[in-house]
C-alpha cells in the first residue's frame, strides 16, 4: 500500500489542520498508509555553522525519505504560512533534503472564510525553490474555511461536498504519486540538488 | 530627527543583510537616528505558549511603537523570508500590533542576483496581513544581489550607482514617514450626545447595558446584572467600563476568567458608539497605553503568620478564622476577583440539625428510604462504619415506631449524614479498585457541620429558615440555604469580613511554590499582577485553591473511573480550577489520595459547560436521544448513569422537548429561548422530521424514538430502559432538541489530609507548616460527592485548617 507522510503545519496544541490530517488518516484507510508528523518539538531554525540535522530533524527528514509522497496541512498566519512551518522547511531544505523529487500535496484548514488560499500559494512557491525541488501536484488545492465548525464530534467532515472535493484531490494525488515514480530523474540531478547552496554561486550564475 | 527602527531579518550569526543596515545606520546618520533590532533571541512563534509579556518581544513592541517608521532587511530563505522573520511578525499581530500603520520600507541583499526578490515580495503580503496592518512604501524596490561582492572593507557599498539609489530610496521613505503618519493622525471623535440602550453578551444571555456619551467623551455605561450569576463576572463590569472611561478607549484588555463577559461589554458600548455616529474603529485604536509592559517591579518581600492560597470559600474562612485567633493573614487569589468556585455553587450546605428539621412535616417517600436504609445488612457497611450504622438503625426504629400510623416529621441525625456520605461516596473503578470516605474526616465533617452553619450565621451570613432544601444530588433534606445571591452569599459575608479584621487579600497574585527550611514550610514565592517578584514568610500555609475541574490534561492523567474523557470536554467550574494547590503540594511531598474519581454533570451546554442553556426540565420529563436519534438510557438515572451512557454513545446527546414539556422548564424565558434558537444552541421545529434534520439525525428514527416513548408514557413502563418516573409525552409543536453533553463538575481526589487538615505526606507524617482545605484535599467524598457536601466541607475545614495552623504554629506568640 501507498506510505504517506502528513505533515501538521503548526506547533499550536489545537489545530484544525491536524484534525484535517486525522480525518484523512481514517477516511483513507484501504487507500494508503497515512503518517502524521509534528513540527512542535523541532527547534527554531538558526543556521547552524555544520549542516547537520538536529535529531527531531533527522526523525522528520527519515519519514518522508521512506514515503511515497507528503501532504502539508497549513494554516494561514499574516497571509503566509506560520514561521513553525517555515522553519521545518528551512531546517530540511539546509540539512537532509528528503523533498527532491518527492510527490506533495498541499491542504489547509482556516476559521476564516478563505481556507489558507495565500498560505497555499507561498508554500507551493517555496517547495519549488532550488534547495527544496519538491514535485507539488499542480492545478489541485485543497481549502477548507471556517474550519472550526467543520468537524463533528467524531472528527469527520460535516459537508458532504467538502468531503467529496476531498476524496477527489486525494485520488488525484494517489494518481499523481502513481504518476511522478516514472519520471526518473538522473543520479546526477539528484547530486546537483543536494548540493546546491546559494553561496556557492559567487559567480552569479543562476541555477 | 526621524527615529527609525532596522530589523535584520535572519537570526543567522554572518549576514550581508545586517552589514546592510549597518551602513545605512552610519551613512544617513544626520538624516535619521536608526536603532538595529536583532531577532537572536526571538523564540519561535506558537499560539498556544503566549510569550507577548517576555521582555525580547515586549523590547520589539516598545521600540516599534515609539519610533516613526521600521526598515526590514530580508533575505531570502527558500523564495520567501525566513523563519526567524516571520516569527517576530507573528509575535507582533497576536495579543501586540505595534506596525499597525507604522511606515515600513523593505530592503534585502542576498547572494544571487535576485537579491531577495521573492522573499521581498511575501514580505509585502505579510506586512498587508490584517493583524499586522503595516503601511508599506510603494515600488522603490531596493535588491542587493550578490551582496558578498558589495561591501568594501569598511563596510561600505562598493558601487557608487547603488548607494545613489539607495539614497534616493531612503529620501522617498523619510517623506512616506511624514504622509503616513498625517494619514495616522485619528478623526475627532464626536457623538450624537444621549443616553444608548444597548445590550452586553454575558454569562447567562443578554444583558441590558446603557450608555451616556456626551459630545466628546463618554460619560458613563450603567449595567443591569440583575439577570447574571453574581459573584463570577462582577469583576468584568467594574472594571471593564472603568477602563473604557478612564482611557475614552475600547482597546481594553479582557479579564481573566471573565473574558467572554467581558468582550460583551467591549462590543455593547461599540455598539453605543456607532448609533452616536462615530467609528468604534477609531476608539479600538486608541491603545491607552494598556499593551506597553509594566517597567520591571522590584521583588515584594511580606511577611504574615498564616498565608492562604485561594480567595473561594475555603481560603477566606481559613483566613476569618485566623484573624479571630488574633494572627495576621494574608490571602492570594490567581484570578482578579474572590470566591472561587463557591460563587458558582446553588448555595444549601448540608448540616444535619435536627431540632430546626424536625418541625418540617415529612414528604412521600423519606419514610421508605429510611426504611430502606435500615434493613441493609450491616455485613455490606465497611467495618469502620458499622458501628454508627448500628446506632443509626435504633435511631431509625424509634423514629418510625414514635410516628406509626402519622405522617411524621422530617427525620436526620449527624450519624444520618455520616452514612449517607459514606454510602454516596463508594464507587468502583475500572481497574476495580474500591473506594469510600475515610471514615475519621467524615466523621470530622458530619460532626462539625453544623457549627460551622452557626459560625457563618456568627460573621454575618443569613440563611432562611423557612425552608429546609435539598440541594441537587443531595439524597436527603438537610439543605441550609443562605437568603439571596446563591453561593455568593457566603462570600459577600466573607470577604468584608476578613478586609475589616486586618486581614489581606491580594488578587492576580499566583503562587508559584512554596519554599522550605529544615523539613518545614516556610512560606511560598508567587507573581503578581505586574509580574513582579513576591516573597511571602509565613508560620503557616494553608492550600484551599480547589480541585482541578477545569484541568483536562490532569483529569486525564489521573482518571481510573470513566472510560474516557474528552479533550474538549467543558467544565461547570471556574476557569481557575486547574489543581495548581494539588501541584504545589506534591512538590513538598505531599501524597494524594482518590485521585482517579471524578464527578461530572451530565446535562451541561456542550460549548461552554453552562447548565442553564437550552430547556432544563424535570427529569420525569427527560427525553434524551444519541446521535442516531435513539434514546440511550434510563432519564430518571444517577449523575454517574447518565454520564457514562453518555460517553458511550459519544458524549454529545439531545434532550427532546415539545411545547408543553417546555413549559416545565425552571430556567429560561421565552426570550431566551428565540435568542439561543436564533444563534443556533437550540433547536426548535414545527415536525419530529424536521427537528430530526437540524440535529442531523434521520427523521424516521426520531420519529419512531418519541412514538416509542410516548407509547411507554401511557402503558406507564419503559420496557427499553425502565424509566422511573413519566409525565408529559412529546406530542404538541413545536418540538425542541437542546444539545447537551456531560462537563466536569468536582474532583473528590487531592491531597491527602488528616482530620486537623494537616498535609501528609506518603510516609504518613506530617508536612510541618502545611494545610489544606476544601477541592484541593482527598479522601472525604471518595467516588461520589453529594450535593451540599462541598459547602459543608469547605466551612468546616477551612476553619480546622485555620485553628490546626494556628494552635500548632502560632502558639509561642500567643501565650
Amino acid at each position: 500500500m501507498m506510505k504517506l507522510v502528513g505533515i501538521v503545519g503548526t506547533n499550536a496544541t489545537q489545530s484544525t489542520n491536524r484534525q484535517l490530517l486525522q480525518y484523512m488518516q481514517r477516511h483513507f484507510a484501504d487507500q494508503a498508509g497515512l503518517e502524521i508528523c509534528e513540527i512542535v518539538d523541532l527547534p527554531a531554525f538558526n543556521e547552524p555553522e555544520q549542516h547537520v540535522a538536529p535529531a527531531a530533524v533527522q526523525t522528520l527528514s527519515d519519514a518522508i525519505s521512506a514515503a511515497d509522497g507528503v501532504i502539508f496541512a497549513t494554516p494561514e498566519y499574516d497571509h503566509s504560512i506560520p514561521a513553525a512551518l517555515k522553519s521545518a522547511i528551512e531546517w530540511l531544505s539546509y540539512t537532509t533534503r528528503p523533498l527532491i523529487n518527492k510527490p506533495v500535496m498541499i491542504v489547509g484548514a482556516s476559521n476564516g472564510s478563505l481556507g489558507t488560499s495565500r498560505a497555499q500559494a507561498h508554500l507551493r512557491q517555496i517547495l519549488e525553490a532550488p534547495e527544496l525541488k519538491a514535485l507539488v501536484m499542480p492545478n489541485v488545492e485543497y481549502l477548507l474555511g471556517h474550519s472550526l465548525q467543520a468537524f463533528d464530534a467524531n472528527g469527520d467532515l460535516v459537508d458532504a461536498d467538502k468531503r467529496h472535493e476531498l476524496d477527489q484531490a486525494f485520488n488525484e494525488f494517489v494518481a499523481f504519486v502513481g504518476l511522478t515514480e516514472k519520471l526518473t530523474p538522473t543520479e546526477t540531478f539528484f547530486e546537483q540538488s543536494r548540493q546546491f547552496s546559494w553561496s556557492q554561486i559567487t559567480n552569479g550564475e543562476d541555477l | 530627527m526621524k527615529k527609525l527602527v532596522g530589523i535584520v531579518g535572519t537570526n543567522a550569526r554572518h549576514s550581508y543583510n545586517r552589514q546592510l543596515l549597518t551602513f545605512m545606520q552610519r551613512h544617513f546618520q544626520d538624516q535619521a537616528e536608526i536603532e538595529i533590532l536583532e531577532l537572536t533571541d526571538v523564540p519561535l512563534f506558537n499560539e498556544s505558549t503566549d510569550g507577548s509579556d517576555s521582555p525580547v518581544i515586549q523590547n520589539f513592541n516598545q521600540k516599534i511603537t515609539a519610533a516613526d517608521g521600521v526598515i526590514i532587511a530580508t533575505p531570502e530563505h527558500n523564495h520567501s523570508l525566513p523563519s526567524a522573520l516571520k516569527s517576530i511578525l507573528e509575535w507582533l499581530s497576536f495579543k501586540l500590533h505595534p506596525l499597525d500603520g507604522k511606515p515600513v520600507m523593505i530592503v534585502g541583499a542576498s547572494y544571487s542576483v535576485q537579491g531577495s526578490s521573492r522573499a521581498q515580495l511575501h514580505l509585502r503580503q505579510v506586512l498587508d496581513a490584517p493583524g499586522v496592518n503595516a503601511s508599506v512604501m510603494p515600488g522603490s524596490e531596493f535588491l542587493l544581489g550578490r551582496a558578498q561582492a558589495a561591501f568594501d572593507e569598511q563596510g561600505n557599498l562598493k558601487v557608487s550607482g547603488t548607494v545613489d539609489f539607495l539614497d534616493s530610496c531612503f529620501a522617498k521613505f523619510l517623506k512616506f514617514v511624514d504622509v503616513i503618519g498625517e494619514l495616522n493622525v485619528p478623526d475627532a471623535i464626536s457623538y450624537q450626545p444621549g443616553t444608548y440602550a444597548v445590550h452586553a453578551t454575558g454569562h447567562n444571555g443578554e444583558i441590558p447595558m446603557s450608555v451616556t456619551l456626551s459630545k466628546d467623551r463618554i460619560e458613563n455605561i450603567q449595567i443591569d446584572t440583575s439577570t447574571e450569576t453574581a459573584g463570577i463576572s462582577d469583576v468584568a463590569f467594574e472594571r471593564i467600563p472603568k477602563a473604557i472611561i478612564d482611557g475614552q478607549t475600547l482597546a481594553v484588555d479582557a479579564i481573566s476568567g471573565a473574558s467572554m463577559t467581558s468582550h460583551g461589554v467591549i462590543d455593547g458600548v461599540a455598539t453605543a458608539v456607532k448609533e452616536a455616529g462615530a467609528n468604534p474603529d477609531d476608539l479600538k485604536k486608541r491603545r491607552g497605553g494598556t499593551t506597553a509592559a509594566q517597567p520591571e517591579a522590584p521583588v515584594q518581600t511580606l511577611d504574615t503568620d498564616v498565608v492562604i492560597v485561594g480567595a473561594g470559600g475555603a481560603g477566606l474562612t481559613a483566613a476569618a478564622k485566623v484573624l479571630q485567633s488574633g494572627q495576621r493573614a494574608l490571602v492570594l487569589e490567581k484570578f482578579p476577583s474572590v470566591g472561587g468556585n463557591t460563587v458558582r455553587a446553588g448555595g444549601p450546605m448540608n448540616a444535619a440539625d435536627p431540632d430546626w428539621q424536625n418541625q418540617f412535616a415529612a414528604i412521600p417517600g423519606e419514610k421508605h428510604t429510611l426504611k430502606a436504609l435500615a434493613e441493609l445488612d450491616p455485613q455490606t457497611i465497611d467495618p469502620e462504619y458499622r458501628a454508627d450504622f448500628e446506632t443509626l438503625r435504633g435511631q431509625i426504629n424509634d423514629y418510625l415506631n414514635q410516628t406509626t400510623g402519622q405522617p411524621g416529621y422530617l427525620f436526620d441525625s449527624k450519624l444520618l449524614h455520616r452514612i449517607q456520605t459514606y454510602l454516596g461516596g463508594k464507587r468502583t473503578d475500572l481497574n476495580g479498585h474500591k473506594i469510600y470516605g475515610q471514615y475519621d474526616l467524615v466523621k470530622e465533617l458530619t460532626d462539625h457541620a453544623l457549627d460551622s452553619v452557626k459560625w457563618l450565621e456568627s460573621i454575618g451570613v443569613q440563611f432562611d429558615q423557612s425552608q429546609v432544601t435539598m440541594p441537587v444530588g443531595a439524597i436527603w433534606r438537610r439543605g441550609h440555604k443562605p437568603m439571596g445571591d446563591l453561593g455568593f452569599a457566603y462570600i459577600k459575608a466573607l470577604q468584608p469580613y476578613v478586609e475589616s479584621h486586618g486581614g489581606t487579600i491580594m488578587t492576580e497574585t499566583a503562587v508559584q511554590r512554596l519554599t522550605t527550611a529544615d523539613g518545614r514550610i516556610t512560606g511560598l514565592i508567587a507573581e503578581g499582577p505586574a509580574h513582579q517578584r513576591i516573597e511571602v514568610t509565613a508560620k503557616a500555609v494553608i492550600l484551599a485553591s480547589g480541585g482541578f475541574a477545569a484541568n483536562v490534561k490532569m483529569l486525564q492523567k489521573y482518571n481510573t473511573y470513566w472510560t474516557a474523557i474528552d479533550d474538549d470536554i467543558q467544565t461547570t467550574n471556574s476557569p481557575a480550577m486547574t489543581g495548581d494547590g494539588i501541584e504545589l503540594g506534591t512538590r513538598v511531598g505531599a501524597d494524594l489520595v482518590g485521585m482517579g474519581f471524578s464527578q461530572m454533570m451530565p446535562v451541561s451546554d456542550p460549548d461552554t459547560g453552562e447548565l442553564f442553556t437550552g430547556l432544563q426540565v424535570p427529569p420525569q420529563n427527560y427525553v434524551m436521544v444519541n446521535q442516531q436519534g435513539k434514546r440511550f438510557v434510563n432519564e430518571y438515572g444517577s449523575r454517574d448513569e447518565l454520564t457514562q451512557a453518555a460517553i458511550d454513545n459519544g458524549s454529545l446527546f439531545y434532550l427532546i422537548a415539545d411545547d408543553e414539556i417546555k413549559k416545565t422548564a425552571y430556567n429560561t424565558s421565552q426570550e431566551k429561548i428565540d435568542q439561543q434558537v436564533a444563534a443556533g444552541t437550540l433547536f426548535r421545529a414545527n415536525t419530529l422530521a424536521d427537528l430530526a434534520k437540524q440535529i442531523k439525525v434521520d427523521p424516521a428514527v426520531l420519529t419512531a424514538t418519541i412514538k416509542a416513548y410516548n407509547s411507554y408514557v401511557d402503558a406507564g413502563e419503559d420496557p427499553e430502559f425502565h424509566k422511573n418516573a413519566f409525565d408529559l409525552k412529546v406530542q404538541v409543536a413545536p418540538f425542541y432538541a437542546t444539545p447537551r453533553k456531560p462537563a466536569t463538575h468536582h474532583t473528590m481526589g487531592g491531597l491527602k489530609i488528616d482530620t486537623g487538615a494537616h498535609v501528609l505526606n506518603a510516609g504518613g507524617q506530617v508536612i510541618n507548616g502545611l494545610y489544606a482545605a476544601g477541592e484541593v484535599a482527598g479522601g472525604i467524598h471518595a467516588g461520589n460527592r453529594l450535593g451540599g457536601n462541598s459547602l459543608a466541607d469547605i466551612f468546616t475545614f477551612g476553619r480546622i485548617a485555620a485553628a490546626s495552623a494556628v494552635a500548632d504554629e502560632c502558639a509561642v506568640e500567643t501565650e
